[in-house]
């Protein structure tokens, strides 16, 4: 998993231009699926059919884009003005290494003399070392998107840290089990969303959930958890299994999904803990009450420092996500 | 039943938002056959229909969410005491010391802890205490409780009905149940041949969590020719802004707003004055805090009416309305199914 994660998370993927990831999520995932395609938003979405009577429709979601920043304005000085686009932490981007969509590496740095308590985009710049406002729009143009510079490296044999974990870890995962499931018969339809704009506000689920109108949902995103020090006290931490979401800001999950998940990570020993999220929200609100509606669950990936450059992730997590759904689908009447 | 019987029995089932579910075999005994069918769809939504037995009937959807605001357990501390976030808006300044049902494997009693006044820090005695620090006392040991008591099990208050003078009854999640037992009463008592349509009455789930509530799936499924939300309002005290306060014992309210339907609306006042029955205008400038706004874009969209109760001391476990209220809002809804003029306006 560790190389597709690396692979995934090396292209920028800002939302609202998510065409090169998913021009590789479409690449990796293509031998595991009946069919790929695009949807109108920028959705990517892979069908595998299947072959039971009274089959059902599972969705499963991970979102493909990333937060960043967007180019508003570029001063005479040559320095760039930028709007945030997601909710970046500022206090950790400051000085940061930063790249456009078109390859243009900056430094991203605050007016001087701002507390960082006092932190906001709009005092926010990108130096790209352009000598002046000509030199620079020979490079970037208003409209253009940069990110953090993304990296992955492993710390221990299963933990990993870079950007953007958020979500490209919960693509892996997706991918993993697309790969674990390609060979085998399938009773359900089983589809692979990569969303598009969950950063900006669930948005591309929505279009998504709502064309395929499944009866299952799962969605696979980061989550934070209690055991960073001084955390807000929570009961999930990293390398304790895969996060069975029962409730988040946005969110309160179908109570047959939960406990469905969570006999089977029993009976099966897949490792797994339950997640109760008081802040933040993820495409799974989404997804449950657009169209007619659909029983809806999230499986998180524990996360430390979520939308720094330095997110932190346990890989087993991840693949306790993956072997808990596959399982998850085969049980499923 | 009796109204009064059936506003405390509905109220004390445990709907706290996402265990709606768990009250469904309960509500339907409580409903003796009154409804030609009764489902509940993927995300929760309990739907009953009155058929109206006629040629291609307009389809009128009524919406009072069946969901309550309550607690969920997020921990297991030391010395057994359990932790919780706040499902919904929670009234967080009355939460210590109240009595409150665990609903893990099995029903617990519980108390919320509270911090003697003498133990406090100078200055902390008036602050509330933020929800992720409260904990619940039900003498078990942690050993015992964790076995009970799973992580995401629902807390919520121990019902408990008082009545008051004049008419007045208090008790808990009368935001939005008191409202569904006048529907369910109301709707009981009207004959097919008197319904302008065939009524769909959502009792709906997860208004109280989330932005987008239940009603948005469950009316996207039924595409109503118009609906009528009725939710609960704020009732009129000597603390509370005149403005967006109603009288008690003044009939419902009745909301102007970019979005609800102003022919509806005013149509529906208009029955009101017909029909001798007490309202008052409210004006919801942006929107309503009501499930309106997910009808207003759902599908097609749909043109809604909103309605309110007046109740006093909303998100408590003692909220208190007034029976005559809730009388007139059960004679308004029956009007307003049977009404001849709303379905030509309306129907396609």
């Amino acid at each position: 998993m560790y190389n597709t994660l690396k692979t995934l998370c090396l292209i920028p993927s800002v939302s609202g231009r998510e065409t090169a990831v998913s021009a590789k999520l479409s690449e990796i995932i293509s031998p595991y699926a009946d069919s790929v395609f695009t949807d109108n938003m920028g959705n990517l979405i892979a069908k595998k059919e299947g072959k039971g009577e009274n089959k059902k429709k599972i969705m499963l979601c991970a979102h493909m884009d990333e937060i960043g920043f967007l180019v508003t304005y570029i001063q005479d000085n040559g320095f760039i003005r930028v709007s945030s686009v997601g909710g970046i932490s500022l206090v950790a981007a400051y000085a940061a290494g930063v790249v456009s969509e078109k390859g243009v590496h900056g430094i991203v740095i605050c007016e001087s003399g701002v507390k960082s308590s006092d932190f906001s985009a709009d005092k926010f710049i990108i130096d790209i070392g352009a000598k002046n406002k000509k030199d620079a729009e020979r490079r970037v143009k208003i409209g253009d998107f940069f990110v953090v510079e993304p990296s992955l490296r492993r710390l221990t044999s299963s933990r990993v840290s870079g950007r953007p974990l958020d979500d490209r870890v919960g693509c892996a995962v997706l991918i993993s089990i697309a790969e674990a499931l390609s060979e085998k018969e399938l009773a359900h339809d089983v589809y692979y969303v990569f969303s598009v704009q969950e950063e900006v506000g669930c948005r591309g689920a929505k279009p998504a959930s709502f064309a395929i109108a499944p009866d299952y949902a799962l969605i696979y995103d980061v989550t934070g958890t209690g055991d960073a020090e001084g955390a807000k006290p929570m009961a999930c931490s990293v390398g304790k299994g895969a996060a069975i979401k029962i409730k988040d800001s946005s969110v309160i999950c179908h109570r047959e999904v939960v406990e469905m998940l969570t006999e089977i990570a029993k009976e099966k020993k897949i490792p797994y803990q339950h997640e109760i999220l008081t802040y933040g929200g993820t495409d799974t609100s989404s997804v449950q009450m657009t169209g007619m509606g659909c029983k809806a669950g999230a499986l998180s990936i524990p996360t430390r420092y979520i939308h720094t450059q330095n997110e932190l992730c346990d890989l087993n997590d991840a693949k306790a996500c993956a072997d808990l759904t596959v399982e998850f689908i085969n049980q499923l009447k | 039943m009796e109204l009064k019987e059936l506003i405390f029995s509905l109220c004390s089932l445990m709907t706290v938002s996402s265990f709606e579910e768990g009250s469904f075999d309960e509500l339907k005994r409580l409903l003796n056959n009154d409804f030609d069918e009764i489902k509940q769809d993927a995300v929760g939504n309990i739907i009953l229909l009155r058929k109206c037995n006629k040629e291609n009937p307009p389809k009128i959807l009524v919406d009072t969410h069946f969901d309550e605001i309550g607690m969920m357990v997020t921990d297991v501390k030391e010395g057994g005491f359990l932790s919780v976030t706040s499902i919904g808006g929670l009234d967080r300044s009355i939460l210590q010391a109240s009595d409150v049902v665990i609903y893990g494997k099995e029903k617990l009693r519980g108390v919320i802890a509270s911090t003697p006044p003498h133990l406090r820090g100078s200055g902390d005695s008036d602050k509330t205490v933020p929800i992720d620090e409260l904990l619940i006392d039900t003498g078990y040991s942690k050993e015992e409780i964790c076995e009970l008591v799973p992580i995401g099990s629902a807390v919520g208050f121990a019902p408990r009905y008082t009545e008051l003078l004049d008419g007045c009854i208090a008790g808990k999640s009368f935001d939005d149940k008191a409202c569904a037992a006048v529907a369910l009463h109301a709707l009981s008592k009207i004959s097919a041949d008197e319904l302008a349509g065939d009524v769909y009455l959502v009792l709906s789930c997860h208004e109280e969590t989330v932005r987008i509530g239940g009603i948005a799936p469950a009316a996207f499924s039924l595409d109503p020719d118009y609906a009528m939300v009725i939710d609960v309002n704020f009732a009129r005290t000597p603390d509370t802004p005149k403005a967006e306060t109603l009288e008690l014992k003044g009939g419902v309210s009745i909301a102007h707003s970019p979005i609800t339907d102003r022919r509806l609306t005013l149509m529906t006042e208009e029955l009101c004055r017909s029909k001798d029955i007490k309202f008052a205008r409210v004006a919801a400038p942006s929107t309503t805090g009501t499930n309106t706004p997910a009808l207003n874009l759902v599908g097609r969209g749909v043109p809604t009416v909103d309605i309110g109760l007046p109740i006093k001391s909303m998100h408590t476990y003692n909220e208190i309305l007034n029976l005559e209220d809730a009388e007139t809002l059960g004679a308004l809804l029956r009007e307003f199914v049977c009404s001849n003029e709303i379905k030509e306006a309306f129907a396609e």
